[in-house]
């Protein structure tokens, strides 16, 4: 007989023991090995309410509603890609459908580096779990969902907020060591989104060192406040576990408490693993602690073996530069409506951007223009152009310069229409290897 | 050869003679819970007339002593020491039971990261004996790993003057990770530790009463068995022995002991599913569940449902669209005997004799019970009776689609398996039981299977008692980073010499090597009995080098029964069917 957990909780628990990226890559069998034994000698998995559930692979189709994958979903993943986004999907399922309250998605590979357009794998991620679930989510459960991610990983989330910068249904909130100092080098305060969803990009830089205390102050004084004022249907965690002290990539003092108290504070529905790479100092306790608050349940008695208070303490000038930070972004994000986007964006018809993307993992740079449709009646079609060759910086490769149309949901008729007619243009140019057509409301995926 | 299979159960006990791979006798008496020792000579006494032979007899037993012992909380008191060491609260456990928490802790990779403090060892057992208890458990987190706190308060219990008549250390029991269910398994394990000291004694007495009776097994929860001196250290896995008799039965005489099956055995009450996956039953995923407590007792995988043959019969209203259909529902009440039996209510049984597909009792009394379902249903009286029958059988293979979507809905932690799904699904249906020969066919029709009824109902547990094997499994773990090897089931931890030349052959051949030793201590000779189960190996990766690999291999005698043929005693072959 164990105790109830107060939650009802779903577990996706899929630790891939026969993949890898490379046989000495963090990202390889060994990674939830230490996770699965700790879980499974604690006994979490017999605990009444909280229950295991297989993941599924993930279809061509669903994960191209949140990719544009070169030349095709098919030569970019692997199955373990495919199983870590069906996971991640049946953890929506699971929340969605009311059989359970919430729902955590242990598994891997991670994908929050993933951008939209994908040439092949970086920042160990190749496709975006969370992308294609809230995908999933919307064309399944309704596009009006308003979903709120919060990425509580170490780095960046920057494929997240490439995929979801100009959707005004999502909130993208990114807690992260400061850019300046890690992977993937970006993350600023003054990156908050484009012209269709301003201000619902929030990045929150914080400085090495940064321990609990500054974590849950985030968290309660910027996160919390912010969630309540945008009012998501949906609240995911895209929980990476890098921030803690152990973490061999990183530069926090993140505990196991730490998290567990952040995952009761941010009460999310549907949790995601994201990195974190300190397998057997941290994983094994921040995920019981994780499961345990998730769950409801007490999580005062999990503690790494090497934890000493002097050791995560944060110095009191860290903890200075957090609220400032807090204040300011609180600041930028009461008054974003108020902002006037023309400043920014232009008048239109059309805002471009333009880009440089590496791909650290497999070694690949690409160079993206993306134009938007600056529209009042809708958030606007898009055009992206991309090229992608071996090598950084100096294509040491052919280069594959593709182009790829995108019709966001609720499009207007009239940028329906200016879409297809630029998705005609395009393949007749014949300046591209392959031109693609991304439209998520029709689901109809093109690549000619 | 010969071997007696006896089953105590609650109410009889039941006997069966087998001489090489046949019965020769079965025979019945009442359990007398008092005088245990007398009913179950008694019921040696009912077949030992047939034994014919001159070498010492060999005993199976399968007793519900420490079953019910548990089931009515008449274990005895039992102290038990835990090492939790940090993680998910012990206090949150809610075992059932009281756990004296100590101070010390071990790792997932075994290693130890504060160590014990044996003044407070020492004043818990003080404190215990003191209140009178005379067993002690010790378990702690990760034992399996690592024993060696476990094993310091063993020394220090036997080291004091505290006497205790029994001590379980939780690491001898499994080597399964659980650190909740060590806890219960080893907590059971201690308190029924005397009484079955008792029982051992009274089965040698009567082995001693000049009948010719050569080794003693007893069966297990995994339908294997365990020898006498064995039962005296882990006495806890002898629970559940009665019904995994049962199906040990059933598969001892079912012509498919190789291949998949579905085991299904239909009482009156309630029917029995079992499932036999590549000729090896299945098991709990992690152990037998008993009282609400969750074991790491290996124990076949056993479903149960309220359906059998003096199931309750109810018509169900149901309005849909302003149309009112009826359906009949079975089960999961019993109803009481059958009409055609002298009962008052129609059961499916009834519905069988309407339909003249089986001839117990009283045809008219049958006629009549079902006459009553058929007025409220508005429909002819053998219409009736086939929608029961044809109720009945939905109601048994839906069950049985449960059972298997469970089953492969069971996590998986590998790309492969996840991809390639092991295919467990039945090729057979196995019935036994008295309803079994009208539904049992009818039942494998709808899965579009073969089917097999056996000859024996009431018997098939002393049968299989009579035709168990013995069992055990071993979990060979290294760590060749830290140097260090265990088979905590055995009680070994040791160093590994030239650790970077370990490879998985070598860890294969080295849980081969302790599983094969542990099959002779059981009698298992035959080293093609032996079996890995399962394996898991990882490159330990610091840094960018890989200092190291780890294995975990569970190796296991491999789940055996007897082919048992039915005896001229009962004269009929099984009933088969290809269909």
């Amino acid at each position: 007989m164990q105790s109830s957990s107060r939650n009802k909780v779903g577990l996706v628990f899929f630790p891939a023991f026969d993949w890898c990226i490379t046989p000495d890559h963090p990202e390889r069998e060994e990674r939830l090995l230490y996770t699965r034994d700790q879980i499974v000698e604690e006994g979490l998995l017999d605990v009444p309410g909280i229950e295991e559930f297989r993941p599924r692979v993930a279809e061509d189709v669903e994960i191209s509603r949140a990719h544009v994958c070169v030349p095709s979903v098919g030569s970019v993943i692997t199955q373990s890609h495919r199983i870590a986004a069906g996971g991640t999907m049946v953890a929506a399922d699971l929340v969605l459908t009311g059989r359970v309250s919430r729902s955590f998605a242990l598994l891997r590979p991670p994908g929050h580096h993933a951008n939209r357009i994908v040439h092949g794998s970086r920042g160990f991620c190749t496709i975006n779990n969370e992308a294609i679930m809230v995908e999933h989510v919307r064309r399944t459960y309704g596009s009006h969902l308003r979903i709120a991610i919060v990425d509580t990983d170490a780095h960046h989330a920057d494929g997240t907020q490439d995929i979801f910068y100009n959707d005004p249904g999502i909130l993208h909130i990114s807690l992260h060591q400061d850019g300046r100092t890690l992977y993937p080098g970006t993350g600023f305060i003054h990156e908050r989104g484009g012209p269709a969803a301003y201000g619902q990009t929030v990045n929150v830089p914080l400085p090495p060192g940064t321990g609990d205390e500054g974590v849950l102050y985030v968290i309660e004084n910027l996160v919390l406040p912010i969630l309540a004022d945008f009012e998501p249907d949906l609240v995911i965690n895209a929980a990476g576990q890098d921030n803690h002290y152990t973490d061999p990539l990183t530069n926090m003092q993140v505990t196991a408490q730490g998290y567990a108290r952040l995952t009761e504070l941010l009460s999310p529905d549907i949790v995601v693993l994201e990195g974190g790479y300190s397998i057997e100092g941290a994983l094994p306790y921040v995920n019981a602690g994780l499961l345990l608050a998730l769950a409801g349940l007490d999580y005062s008695a999990v503690r790494e073996p090497d934890w000493s208070e002097e050791k995560v303490k944060q110095p009191p000038h860290i903890s200075e530069t957090i609220e400032k930070t807090v204040a300011q972004l609180w600041q930028m994000w009461r008054t974003r409506k108020d902002v006037d986007l023309e400043r920014i964006f232009g008048h239109g018809p059309f805002f471009t951007r333009q880009r440089r993307i590496y791909y650290d993992t497999d070694n690949i740079t690409e160079e993206q223009v993306e134009k938007i449709r600056l529209c009042p009646a809708c958030s606007g079609w898009r055009v992206i152009q991309s090229g992608a060759a071996r090598g950084w910086g100096v294509p040491l490769g052919r280069v594959t310069v593709i182009a790829a149309v995108l019709i966001p949901w609720h499009a207007c008729e009239d940028c329906r229409r200016e879409a297809d007619e630029e998705f005609d243009r395009l393949q007749k140019s014949g300046r591209f290897r392959y031109v693609y057509l991304q439209d998520v409301e029709r689901d109809i995926y093109k690549r000619v | 050869m010969y071997i007696a299979g006896i089953d105590v159960g609650g109410t009889n006990t039941d006997a069966a003679l087998i001489k090489d791979n046949e019965v020769v006798a079965t025979g019945k008496v009442p359990t007398d819970h008092v005088n245990l020792v007398e009913s179950t000579a008694a019921a040696l006494e009912t077949i030992l007339g047939s034994y014919r032979g001159t070498e010492p007899l060999e005993l199976h037993l399968s007793t519900t002593l420490s079953t019910n012992s548990i089931v009515e909380g008449r274990g005895d008191p039992a102290l038990v020491l835990a090492v939790p060491g940090p993680g998910m609260r012990i206090e949150d456990l809610r075992l059932g039971f009281a756990v004296h928490q100590l101070s010390g802790s071990v790792d997932h990779r075994g290693r130890e990261v504060a160590p014990i403090d044996r003044e407070e060892v020492k004043a818990a057992m003080n404190a215990a004996r003191e209140a009178g208890m005379e067993v002690l458990a010790v378990v702690g987190k990760f034992s399996h790993r690592n024993p060696s706190q476990e094993l310091t308060i063993e020394a220090l219990a036997r080291e004091g003057d505290y006497r205790f008549r029994h001590i379980t250390l939780g690491h001898r029991l499994s080597g399964r990770p659980n650190f909740p269910r060590r806890l219960a398994t080893s907590y059971l394990n201690a308190s029924v530790a005397g009484q079955q000291a008792r029982f051992v004694e009274m089965v040698r007495r009567l082995m001693l009463e000049g009948r010719n009776i050569g080794k003693v097994y007893l069966l297990k929860a995994d339908g294997g068995t365990m020898t006498l001196e064995d039962s005296l250290v882990r006495p806890v896995e002898t629970i559940l022995s009665g019904p995994a008799a049962s199906l040990m039965g059933a598969r001892a005489l079912s012509n498919h002991q190789e291949g998949n099956a579905i085991i299904v055995d239909i009482g009156g009450t309630t029917t029995d599913m079992a499932v036999q996956a590549a000729g090896e039953p299945v098991f709990q995923p992690q152990g037998a569940e008993i009282a609400g407590h969750r074991t790491l007792v290996p124990a076949l995988f056993v479903r149960s449902i309220g359906l059998g043959g003096d199931s309750e019969i109810r018509v169900l209203c149901r309005r849909e669209n302003g149309q009112t259909s009826r359906q009949l529902v079975i089960g999961p009440k019993r109803a009481g005997i059958p009409a055609a039996l002298g009962g008052s209510r129609p059961t499916p049984t009834d519905a069988a004799v309407v339909l003249g597909m089986t001839s117990v009792g009283d045809v008219h009394r049958a006629r009549k019970a079902v006459a009553e379902l058929a007025g409220a249903l508005g429909i002819g009286v053998e219409e009736t009776a086939r929608k029961i029958i044809d109720g009945f059988v939905r109601q048994l293979v839906e069950a049985v689609e449960d059972i298997y979507q469970y089953l492969e809905s069971r996590p998986v932690y590998t790309v492969s398996e996840l991809l390639a799904p092991r295919d467990i699904r039945p090729r057979v249906l196995i019935g036994l039981g008295g309803p079994a020969q009208v539904f049992i066919p009818l039942a494998a029709r709808a899965m579009g299977i073969d089917w097999e009824v056996l000859p024996y109902h009431e018997e098939a547990n002393a049968i299989g008692a009579a035709a168990s094997r013995p069992t055990a499994a071993v979990t060979y773990h290294a760590d060749t980073a830290l140097g260090v090897a265990a088979v905590p089931e055995m009680d070994y931890t040791g160093e590994i010499q030239k650790a970077m030349l370990f490879d998985i052959r070598k860890a294969r051949e080295e849980a081969r090597r302790w599983a094969i030793e542990k099959g002779k201590e059981l009698g298992v000779l035959d080293p093609d009995d032996i079996a890995i189960v399962e394996e898991e190996s990882f490159n330990v990766v610091r840094g960018f080098y890989t200092i190291g690999r780890i294995f975990t291999i569970r190796a296991q005698v491999r789940p055996q029964v007897r082919r048992i043929v039915p005896g001229a005693e009962r004269g009929e072959p099984n009933a088969v069917q290809q269909s």
